[in-house]
């Protein structure tokens, strides 16, 4: 059977996410180069200063002229950052900021537009495509299931998916009332991309560190991706906002064999298998990856599709047994 | 000279010394130890001027830090209480250069680009007792040099070349501080309540003309 193009998407993704991730890596180092330019202190650097240094200089200057004001256009996190002079910002930065400060800062809401627009077209593909957490909470996923394998207790409870709307809105509401973001303290890729900062370019970890531990621990011993799926605020901004997308996986039950493979390999504990992907998709397309017969594609749609039946392979094949056992029955009372 | 009045003159101009060098050694010793204060948090500059309408609009996305070409701009980490992760500056431990990058690259309403005569990070304060050209008309002037604002913010005293004298343009930036070569620190960032004159000796402070 000729396989489809669609399965290999989940690679690019892996790639994705690790260039954000490395991204992260990368610009804390950038930024201390561009401070040791800005000081013209070459001659006083510590020797592994000064590797910091030529190995920064070695990697940019290709693209910069004058780094201490070129390498501008590239800063910050996935939270808030500058993107090839491009200024963009996480829509929940924009809820929780306009929450707690009870004003709309029109320059701040304009940087948080883009993703907004792609987030109503293609989902919640920041938390599957881009997310520094996700990566981490993906690999870790993998261990759990390694851990699984080799007989330790992981749990998979199912909780309430509709709890991370009620962080939403409790956040949210804490925060206009406190006056404070709450979300920058809560929310797994803000606090990543700081921690990266603090830990490469001021030294130590921050706070946030003990919190995201705690939501790996979480994802261990409560339930699978149980932050993503059940806590996390920007995850249920962007549900919501990917509601009504236009991008969706579909079924199609013609080539559907029933394997269930799809609702083993979605961590987010959707169900393919019967249709059922809802807003809590996030287009990660780990399921059409694993699809063995090409089932499972990407459509241009406002709604899923109802629930469409078992699939027909698996009808077929299940339409074959049965003849072949009803010829095993039939068969000696026609030798008769 | 015979040596018992050699001795008794020596005996005499001895204490007439040591008696005159009293008030000195008196101020230094009743003096407060005059150290940069580490724990000193200054809002950066164009933040808004109320601290908790500044902690609803950070966002704490820690742009500021990562564009400041000094690293002067620190962060609130482990210390609990709302602000975590709300950038701050101080000026007597690193100071801002006043280049204005961080209110250009802030994306939310924290940090809004303000011209840098009007930002307000305190005040320089002059130790009168321990500046040099104070205390004994030497010749020094680096904090005037060295500042960004000019005649505006700090300048010699009228007639004098070296004595210098914080004026009221002075937004705090600190790179004075960094620059002044008197290890007593006779040149801090202060409130601006506190006024830009200090005498933090005692004996001396007689001698000295206020203003």
């Amino acid at each position: 059977m000729r396989r489809t193009w669609q399965r290999h998407i989940n690679k690019l993704r892996w790639v994705s996410l690790s260039i954000v991730f490395l991204m992260l890596i990368l610009l804390p180092f950038l930024h201390l180069y561009q401070t040791y330019e800005a000081a013209h202190a070459y001659d006083l650097l510590a020797p592994d200063e000064k590797a910091i240094y030529d190995a920064m200089e070695r990697l940019t200057a290709p693209f910069v002229s004058d780094p201490v004001t070129d390498l501008n256009a590239l800063k910050g996190t996935t939270w808030s950052g500058t993107l090839f002079g491009l200024k963009l910002s996480d829509p929940l930065a924009v809820v929780g900021q306009s929450a707690a400060g009870l004003t709309i800062y029109w320059p701040f809401l304009l940087t948080a537009l883009i993703p907004i627009a792609v987030t109503l077209v293609l989902g919640r593909v920041y938390c599957g495509w881009i997310c520094p957490a996700t990566l981490i909470y993906e690999l870790h996923d993998n261990l759990a299931a390694w851990l699984r394998k080799a007989g330790l207790p992981v749990s998979r409870r199912k909780l309430d998916r509709r709890l991370k709307y009620l962080v939403l809105a409790a956040g949210t509401i804490i925060a206009a009332i406190s006056g404070t973001m709450v979300f920058a303290a809560v929310y797994p890729p803000a606090i990543i991309g700081r921690e990266i900062y603090y830990a490469i370019a001021v030294g130590g970890f921050g706070a946030g560190i003990v919190f995201f531990i705690l939501t790996l621990a979480f994802d261990l011993m409560v339930t699978r991706r149980g932050f993503c799926r059940y806590v996390c605020p920007g995850g249920a901004l962007y549900s919501l906002l990917g509601r009504f997308r236009l991008l969706r996986i579909q079924r199609k039950v013609g080539q559907c064999n029933d394997c269930a493979k799809c609702n083993v390999v979605c961590q987010f504990g959707l169900d393919p298998l019967r249709d059922g992907f809802g807003q809590e998709c996030n287009n990660c397309t780990a399921c059409i990856a694993v699809c063995p017969t090409d089932a499972l594609t990407f459509r241009v749609a406002f709604k899923d599709q109802p629930f469409q039946g078992p699939g027909h392979l698996g009808h077929e094949y299940r339409r074959r047994q049965e003849n072949r056992q009803a010829d095993a029955h039939s068969d000696p009372g026609e030798a008769a | 000279m015979k040596r018992r009045t050699f001795m008794q003159k020596l005996a005499f101009f001895a204490g007439v010394a040591g008696f005159s060098a009293l008030p000195f050694g008196l101020a230094r010793l009743l003096a407060p130890e005059v150290k940069a204060d580490p724990h000193r948090r200054v809002p950066l500059p164009g933040s808004l001027p109320d601290p908790d309408a500044f902690r609803g609009a950070c966002i704490g996305c820690g742009l500021c830090g990562e564009i400041c070409p000094v690293k002067a701009v620190k962060f609130h980490r482990n210390d609990g209480a709302g602000g975590v992760n709300t950038p701050y500056i101080n000026p007597e431990d690193r100071a801002c250069i006043l280049c204005g990058l961080c209110m250009e690259v802030c994306p939310t309403e924290a940090l809004t680009e303000t011209p840098i005569r009007e930002v307000d990070m305190g005040t320089a304060q002059i130790d009168r007792v321990a500046c040099y050209p104070w205390v004994d008309a030497g010749v020094c002037g680096a904090c005037v040099g060295i500042c960004p604002l000019g005649s505006s913010a700090i300048d010699f005293e009228f007639g004098n070349f070296y004595r210098p004298v914080v004026q009221k343009g002075c937004v705090g930036c600190g790179l004075c501080v960094e620059v002044c070569p008197e290890p007593s620190l006779p040149i801090r960032i202060v409130d601006r309540s506190q006024g830009t004159v200090a005498h933090h000796g005692i004996g001396v402070r007689r001698k000295i003309e206020l203003r």
